[in-house]
């Protein structure tokens, strides 16, 4: 049964923020949705997978954002409601068709859900996604609750309509991934049919007249976003302060204003709109104040807003204090919190307050320590891509021609860590591994003799990889791409993709075998299983003495977390005490020290190491290494 | 100072002083060879360790091992200890057919193996692409497939300290000076050793100016012969000094200056021609092809060449005394140009005393 699908009008359920993303979209009647999974977007698309069914609706897991966006697109102008998500990354593949769908317009309302994480919790980077809705012309939506996060995705569609534009609707991890208690409404099951209107083409050539239209188009954005049910101001009419904020700041500083009791103070005015702003909403509070502070996470989007409004406006309004960012009153890094805004409005208004004891968090640390198992930031028990570093470090030392990994984003960018020994040696986008090594690959003439790698995991090879190969053999590049084939998407939970024969909706998919298609690119290909060391370990040394051109070494074994849902452990693992070596020279701890895969424990009492059996998946990997065969496996 | 994988991996590895010996791999899944170079694969932070130990090329107190291998200290400083030296060679053709020169090596290591001297012999053998690497040969077919030279070094201890053994086998190894150094240390080491070192019953020790890089000779190899197979190499005594080449069925001769870049570079400092620490060395004659010099210097060495001369394995010549004199002055010439370029060094793996150095460095080059 579907959480979001419930035909419950009136009903308060517990939603994840991504959750009541997704009912608004039911309730607006949504018809397609596709996305490529990225945190903290995933679960948008997660649970509408499981709506489909139930809702007849299309829902996909698209090959990289820009198609999804071009899927639902495709939706719009057939007369359906659709709807993408994506990370702040996502954002940057999908924006080059973005901003020309904004001067085609679109048909069917068109929503796009971007969820920033701020911080870069579970990111290469730290970005905020609204800078492309003023680039773009478009409006942009921020829920600041969990009951906004839907009526506001349902309010896009209708505004989407009105506009014939797509709307953004921008939320962050702490709205995307808390939950909260959202009231839901009637959930519609409209009956369109869909239908491409040939006499209306989509064209964005000339650019011109479309530019002017949707100029025209955001003017009228403007006024609507005037009388907003989603801004709104909370305080005296003439505070001694105007804090102006959006999305998860609102909860913040209502947080610090009440902690303070200063209620009657500071004017607070939470917008929803945020671009384009409600000019004469904001005009008339600025009016009553001198100084105005901004609460807002990421860039200071609202603030350099209000402020060029004020620029344009200052004769009117009179002169202003600005605090926020630009100011240093709030960090311009990193996720904002409720004892960052405490603190910036107590110095303010002068209020006393006694904020978090200095030692609170090394305290707090302390007293989780006993309840907490120790983990440090690396691959899970079983975990193929450790075995996959481990032979990557030992092909390399072995060549010894001071080889490097380029790497992307995936589980397997741990391997820039210790858990992967440090092998990875450049992380940015999805892809970007073997796009550097399409580069590097050709700099031999340049004098370059270090043997060139770049790794990928499946999911991202079917995203960005493939152009970059296709590239790489073009312009005879030489390098080794390390594909690493776990069947799943498994960073950002273990989605379907184009190579494990399912869909979104967990229908049956053909399977586009990885290794046909890097053949049919003129790839030398091998595959191993990384499981088998050694061999992993031959196969990369033989391809890195091979000078010629794309080589692609298939590391194929399933995602330790997947494999163990369905099945047991493939090896029981036992240490063999007697002929452990422990510390002694022959051994020096190899499996707890150097491989220090969790399911491997050191009894500092025997001197021995241990198989910690809640832990271990039994790959086996162990009993492979041990020097002195003290690591036994045998089949479960 | 660390005395395990770090301090190797700074003294040793790091600065090109390998002698690629063997005596640390297969001890621990930090080291490797590949393709005739010792690889560290992992950082050990042992602060004692038997590849320090073990390693010909790290601290050694000369006097002191001749002492634990020969009970008397380092007093035979010319060629080392010396009981008495022939010339000889093997008289079954099947060893001189494959020989370098007369075929004594193998001969006695096959009749070792056949008497029940030993039960295994730790030999060198090199694969298709001339790479080295140690094996265990247990009947006379399996000497013959080492026998030969390619003048690369090949981690033959390797094959010693990784077995595998039944646990009983008196073991027999042949090695290169540095080898045999190792071999001296291996035993002499108060470390817990978890090889078999102590059933090694016999040490034939090999004549050595120098050995080649494998990368960089095969390289050279490579880019002369392209894939035709190298039958055989040996290099012509001196004056003449010309590297022999069969390639396919084409024979060469190149220049020796040609290959000298490639060098070990731990070859300079060695101070050992004659395999010292040995129970029996072999090398050429100088102006006698076909024949070798033999210089026994215990009395199990003495005994295996009584045994291979009482059973008509090998023929033996007296040595004539100007060949002596001049085998002589070639090793402790070597020695006077391993103590100068061991002053280059800032770090000395070799303790002597000082009054051997003085004599050794007085000795009148030829």
């Amino acid at each position: 049964m579907s959480l979001i699908a419930q035909d419950a009008p009136g009903k308060t359920i517990l939603l994840m923020g991504n959750e009541a993303i997704a009912r608004g979209a039911l309730e607006a009647g949504v018809k397609v949705c596709a996305a490529y999974p990225g945190n903290p977007s995933s679960e948008i698309i997660g649970s509408l997978s499981s709506a489909a069914g139930i809702m007849d609706l299309h829902v996909e897991w698209s090959v990289n954002e820009k198609v999804a966006m071009e899927v639902v697109a495709a939706a719009s102008f057939a007369g359906l409601r659709g709807l993408c998500s994506m990370k702040q990354n996502g954002l940057n593949v999908a924006a080059d068709f973005l901003l020309n769908l904004n001067l085609t317009g679109t048909q069917g309302g068109l929503v796009v859900v971007v969820a920033d994480d701020p911080g870069g919790i579970s990111s290469t980077n730290e970005e905020d996604s609204r800078i492309f809705a003023k680039i773009g012309n478009l409006p942009l939506l921020e829920p600041a609750t969990f009951q906004e996060a839907k009526d506001m995705t349902r309010w896009a569609f209708g505004l989407s309509e009105d506009l014939r534009l797509p709307v953004m609707v921008r939320s962050v991890t702490r709205v995307s991934h808390a939950r909260g208690n959202v009231r839901l409404d009637a959930l519609p099951r409209p009956a369109t049919r869909a239908r491409f209107d040939t006499s209306r083409p989509r064209l964005a050539f000339p650019p011109l007249p479309s530019h002017k239209a949707l100029l025209q188009k955001i003017d009228r954005a403007k006024a609507m976003a005037e009388t907003s049910p989603y801004n709104l101001y909370r305080g005296p009419e003439k505070p001694e302060l105007l804090l102006i904020t959006s999305g998860s700041g609102w909860m913040y500083s209502l947080e610090a204003v009440i902690n303070l009791g200063v209620q009657d103070r500071v004017g607070l005015l939470k917008l929803g709109t945020t671009w384009p702003l409600p000019a004469a909403l904001v005009l008339k509070h600025m009016k009553q104040v001198e100084r105005i502070v901004f609460v807002e996470e990421v860039d200071p989007f609202l603030e350099n807003n209000v402020k060029e409004l004020f620029a344009q406006h200052c004769m009117d309004v009179g002169l202003k204090r600005f605090y926020g960012k630009a100011s240093g009153t709030v960090p311009s890094a990193g996720e904002i919190t409720p004892e960052i805004v405490t603190s910036a409005l107590q110095k303010m208004l002068n209020v006393s307050y006694k904020p978090r004891p200095q030692d609170y968090a090394a305290k707090a640390h302390e007293a989780a320590a006993e309840l907490v198992p120790a983990r440090s930031l690396g691959f899970c028990a079983g975990c193929p891509h450790r075995a996959t570093y481990w032979a990557v470090k030992r092909a390399l030392a072995l060549d010894g021609r001071e080889g490097f990994v380029l790497g992307d984003i995936g589980c397997y960018s741990l391997g820039m860590g210790p858990s992967g020994f440090s092998q990875m040696k450049t992380l940015h986008a999805m892809g970007s591994g073997a796009g550097l090594a399409a580069g590097f690959g050709q700099f031999e003439r340049f004098g370059l003799s270090q043997p060139v790698l770049a790794v990928c995991g499946d999911s991202t090879f079917y995203h960005a990889a493939m152009p970059a190969l296709v590239n790489a053999r073009y312009n005879g590049s030489n390098f080794v791409l390390l594909l690493l084939d776990n069947s799943a998407t498994a960073m950002t939970g273990f989605q379907p993709h184009p190579g494990t024969g399912r869909t979104a909706t967990g229908k049956e998919a053909p399977v586009l075998d990885l290794k046909g298609i890097c053949e049919s690119l003129g790839a030398k290909v091998k595959v191993a299983d990384p499981f088998d060391v050694a061999g992993t370990t031959e196969a990369m040394l033989e391809l890195l003495e091979d000078k010629e051109g794309v080589k692609v070494l298939i590391l194929k074994r399933e995602c330790a977390l997947v494999r163990s849902k369905r099945q047991k452990k493939l090896f029981q693992v036992e240490v063999n005490k007697e002929r452990c070596l422990g510390e002694t020279c022959g051994c020096n701890r190899l499996c707890t020290r150097v491989f220090k895969c969790p399911g491997l424990y050191w009894d500092r009492a025997t001197g021995k190491a241990g198989i910690d059996e809640a832990i271990c998946t039994g790959c086996g990997v162990c009993a492979e290494i041990c020097p002195a065969s003290a690591i036994r496996k045998e089949v479960a | 100072m660390n005395r395990g994988l770090k301090g190797l991996e700074s003294k040793v590895l790091d600065q090109g002083q390998c002698a690629a010996c063997g005596a640390c791999l297969s001890l621990c899944p930090y080291l490797r060879s590949w393709k005739g170079r010792a690889v560290k694969l992992h950082d050990c932070d042992l602060s004692e360790g038997r590849c320090f130990s073990f390693c010909p090329r790290t601290e050694v107190d000369l006097d002191a091992l001749h002492r634990s291998v020969f009970g008397k200290g380092y007093e035979d400083i010319e060629t080392g200890p010396v009981r008495r030296v022939v010339m000889a060679r093997a008289l079954a053709p099947e060893f001189r057919d494959k020989a370098q020169n007369g075929g004594v090596v193998s001969a006695l290591m096959a009749l070792a193996l056949d008497e029940g001297r030993i039960q295994a012999a730790i030999l060198t053998e090199r694969d298709s692409e001339l790479l080295p690497h140690g094996r265990i040969a247990k009947i006379r077919e399996e000497v013959l497939t080492c026998a030969g030279s390619s003048y690369v070094t090949g981690y033959a201890l390797e094959a010693l300290n990784r077995g595998p053994w039944q646990g009983q086998e008196r073991i027999g190894v042949v090695g290169l000076p540095c080898q045999v150094l190792a071999l001296a240390r291996m035993k002499a080491s108060p470390l817990e050793k978890r090889t078999p070192v102590d059933r090694v019953d016999l040490v034939v020790g090999l004549f050595c100016t120098w050995a080649l890089d494998y990368r960089a000779f095969a390289a050279f190899l490579k880019s002369r012969f392209g894939v035709k197979p190298i039958r055989k190499l040996d290099i012509t005594p001196p004056p003449e000094r010309l590297l022999r080449v069969t390639a396919g069925d084409e024979f060469h001769q190149i220049p020796l200056d040609e290959i000298r870049a490639f060098i070990r570079p731990s070859c300079q400092v060695c101070l050992d021609m004659t395999s010292e620490f040995s129970d029996l060395s072999v090398g050429t004659v100088e102006g006698a092809e076909g024949w070798n010099t033999v210089i026994v210097r215990t009395e199990k060495g003495d005994d295996l060449l009584r045994l291979a001369e009482s059973k008509s394995v090998l023929e033996t010549r007296a040595y004539p005394e100007d060949k002596w004199t001049h085998l002589k002055e070639a090793s402790v010439l070597k020695k006077q140009r391993g103590l100068n370029a061991l002053k280059d060094m800032p770090e000395k793996y070799v303790t002597l005393p000082q009054k051997m150095i003085h004599a050794l460095m007085k000795e009148v080059a030829p």
